[in-house]
């Protein structure tokens, strides 16, 4: 093992003082280190932080995730930015191993306990304007970019306790910029890594695509299993100007004993088609806040999840389809397939805000129960201010079909390989209405290596 | 010079699970290696019930008799266990499996034929497919689709006939009960079987239907009539035009 790679993962209290909590100070601590905007807005986020109570099941949109008694935030310590580099000798073999199947892409980063330690970037997409950097590196070299888009527009701290949590104590993050009309062929994609646990890591993505240009963007978050409680909260503010074309993809492969959090939320201007697909098969409990807000005439956002829950599992994805511009359409497709005791809750929501006529809105949640003691909730939902619109929404959760098993096992498959073969189907549609190079292949293959387990 | 026949049911008495009324009550038939069978018969009759228990459905059990096949009594093996010994089903209405390929199937289904070590080679997997599919005049994209989602009544069955091409049954049984209505479909089946037969003179056909139609494309050796869970008339070909002309009651009547 690499000098270099053993120092970056090892927990800086081990060669310092104690870790901070997620307190007042730590707040401050970082208002410190940078330029007054920023600063503002972080003590803006911690007093709303602070003043917004913990969400409770009393909510409805918390009914079914209970944070307020499993996330214990008080005993959570944070890690400070840290300046590392990553020296792929002596990192652990999941990430490495995930990081060679993605050789094919424009850029990368690799994210190790939230600090970015490595970026790199085609030089021929460099050289067109594209920007691809450490948030907070970003901070200093395009202030103006930062301040415009940075929790104002898209997640601003008044949307949410944890949203507010995110804007006040974020270390680092990744930042990409496409300038107008510029086409990135291939995915831009983010690899991260969490070593500690006990931590809670705060990472922000800020992805801004103008006018007429095109890219791609997967992220995946890696982790092994935790022994004690470990906080990702992860928030994700994507803007795709007029006739822009943006992809999103978050793959969650954290271990047991990780929370994850992830609050997103995309903006699609006029023409602009923004897609997003959230795959989660990691952490203990995994939460998916995604509003996405079609907010110009003729924008699209086709909306795509997946997750495979096993043992006691827990995952929440709460969506929300924002139809402010007449034309718009945005088509939502989530599935879970639920193994062992796993739990699955999902809430979708259609808005069609007056004024957006001849609006399309879809939205489908299917669950598929594979063990007696799996469950899965679904409630779908439409507000509709419009009357010239076309909009429906269905769920399902069902059991694997003995017609089905019965059908592939007269063909010679045993039991084991027809019910394999029908999940694999049944999740595989989610990614075949994304294709984007490398990410089918990739989590096929996760998909697979699981259900042989 | 008479050869061990493949298929041997005797007295098969059969019934759905958890409940109480039988549907077959005491079926003798037997199926020389090669030889094309039809069975005949009115809606109701247990056709469908037969190829269900014929295949090891789980929704039906046998209560009394026998089936042999190739001399083994074979109730007691799974519906993939007597899939990988030969015996194949295609089915009246083929259930549609989202997502996954029919290349992805049929390859999942030759892998679950070999020894538990042993890996099928993809190339060659690749090359009979294409060869497969070129025999009976498919177009190799077809093998791409997910398996029966969206397919019309004609793809299918020809997705049927494409699985037994692939998986050469020695015994194959065709539940065609009510599809005789679409031509397309019939004229796929009838010309895949007959295909698949010249190929392999050993196949052994049982093709059921409820009409005339399509024996009229595939002329069976043997034709069967059963009523009421029981075969009550046994001939050839001529037996079926007889059919047609004269319907079942004659065969209700004569029961009683």
């Amino acid at each position: 093992m690499s000098e270099s790679a053993t120092t970056l993962l090892r927990a800086p209290e081990e060669s310092g003082g104690p870790l901070p909590g997620l307190d007042r100070n730590a707040v401050e601590a970082l208002v410190a280190s940078g330029p007054p905007w920023l600063g503002q807005r972080r003590l803006e986020a911690w007093r709303v932080y602070e003043e917004t109570p913990m969400p409770t099941t009393k909510e409805e949109e918390w009914r079914y995730t209970d944070l307020s008694k499993t996330l214990r935030l008080g005993e959570l310590r944070l890690l400070p930015r840290q300046e590392r580099e990553f020296a792929p000798e002596g990192a652990p073999a999941l990430l490495t191993g995930s990081m060679r199947s993605d050789w094919a892409a424009a850029g990368h980063v690799v994210d190790l306990d939230g600090s970015v330690a490595h970026t790199d970037l085609e030089e021929e997409v460099a050289r067109k304007g594209v920007v691809l950097a450490s948030l907070a590196r970003a901070v200093e070299t395009f202030p103006e970019l930062l301040e415009a888009h940075l929790a104002t527009e898209a997640l601003p701290a008044s949307s949410g306790k944890f949203q507010a949590l995110n804007a006040a104590l974020w270390t680092d993050g990744v930042l990409l910029f496409v300038p107008r009309g510029v086409h990135v062929e291939l995915p831009v994609r983010v690899t991260r890594w969490f070593s500690g646990p006990g931590r809670a890591v705060f990472t922000r993505t800020l992805i801004v695509a103008e006018e007429g240009s095109r890219v791609s963007f997967v992220d995946e978050a890696l982790s092994a299993d935790f022994p004690a409680q470990t906080l990702v909260s992860s928030a994700v503010e994507v803007f795709a100007r007029r006739g822009a074309h943006v992809q999103f993809v978050s793959l969650q492969r954290m271990g047991r004993g990780a929370f994850h959090l992830s609050q997103q939320r995309t903006l699609a201007d006029a023409d602009a088609a923004l897609d997003t697909l959230n795959v989660s098969f990691g952490a203990s409990v995994a939460r998916v806040d995604l509003n996405a807000e079609l907010r110009g005439a003729g924008a699209h956002s086709d909306m795509l999840g997946l997750c495979f829950g096993e043992a006691d599992q827990h995952f929440d994805h709460n969506t929300s389809q924002d139809h402010g511009a007449p034309h718009t359409k945005s088509d939502l497709l989530y599935k879970a397939a639920l193994d062992g005791a796993a739990r699955a809750v999902f809430r979708g929501i259609i808005r069609v805000h007056p004024g957006a006529q001849q609006t399309d809105a879809y939205q489908t949640n299917r669950n598929l129960i594979l063990s007696p003691d799996a469950r899965a909730e679904s409630l779908p939902n439409l507000e509709i201010e419009a009357d010239d619109v076309r909009c429906s929404h269905g769920a399902t959760v069902g059991q694997l079909d003995e017609e089905h098993l019965f059908y592939l096992m007269s063909r010679g498959l045993t039991r084991a390989q027809a019910e394999r073969l029908v999940v694999t189907g049944f999740l595989g549609e989610v990614l075949s209405r994304l294709p984007l190079g490398g990410v089918v292949e990739k989590v096929s293959g996760i998909i697979e290596e699981r259900l042989r387990a | 010079m008479s050869k061990a026949p493949i298929l041997s049911l005797r007295g098969l008495c059969a019934k759905v699970v958890d409940e109480d009324v039988e549907i077959l009550h005491g079926v003798d038939l037997e199926l020389i290696p090669g030889e094309v069978h039809a069975l005949m018969g009115p809606n109701g009759s247990g056709k469908s019930t037969l190829a269900k228990v014929l295949a090891g459905h789980p929704g039906y059990e046998a209560t009394a008799g026998s089936v042999e096949y190739d001399g083994e009594d074979i109730l007691d093996l799974e519906p993939d266990e007597r899939a990988r010994l030969g015996v194949f089903l295609a089915f009246q209405y083929p259930v549609e499996i989202p997502g996954v390929s029919i290349a992805n199937f049929l390859r999942t289904a030759m892998q679950a034929r070999l020894e538990e070590e042993e890996e099928l080679d993809l190339f060659d997997f690749q090359d009979e497919l294409l060869e497969r599919m070129d025999l009976l005049d498919i177009d190799p994209s077809f093998a791409e689709r997910p398996v029966n989602d969206g397919f019309s009544g004609g793809e299918k069955k020809r997705n049927e006939i494409l699985q037994m091409a692939v998986l050469r049954p020695r015994l194959a049984v065709m539940d065609e009960t009510d599809s005789g209505l679409d031509i397309d479909a019939l004229q796929v089946v009838a010309g895949g079987v007959k295909t698949l037969s010249a190929e392999d003179p050993e196949m052994t056909v049982l093709v059921i239907t409820h009409y005339q139609r399509l024996l009229n494309y595939l002329r069976p050796d043997h034709v069967h009539v059963m009523v009421d869970g029981r075969i009550v008339r046994s001939g050839g070909a001529a037996l079926a035009e007889n059919l047609e002309a004269e319907g079942y009651e004659q065969f209700r009547a004569s029961e009683s």
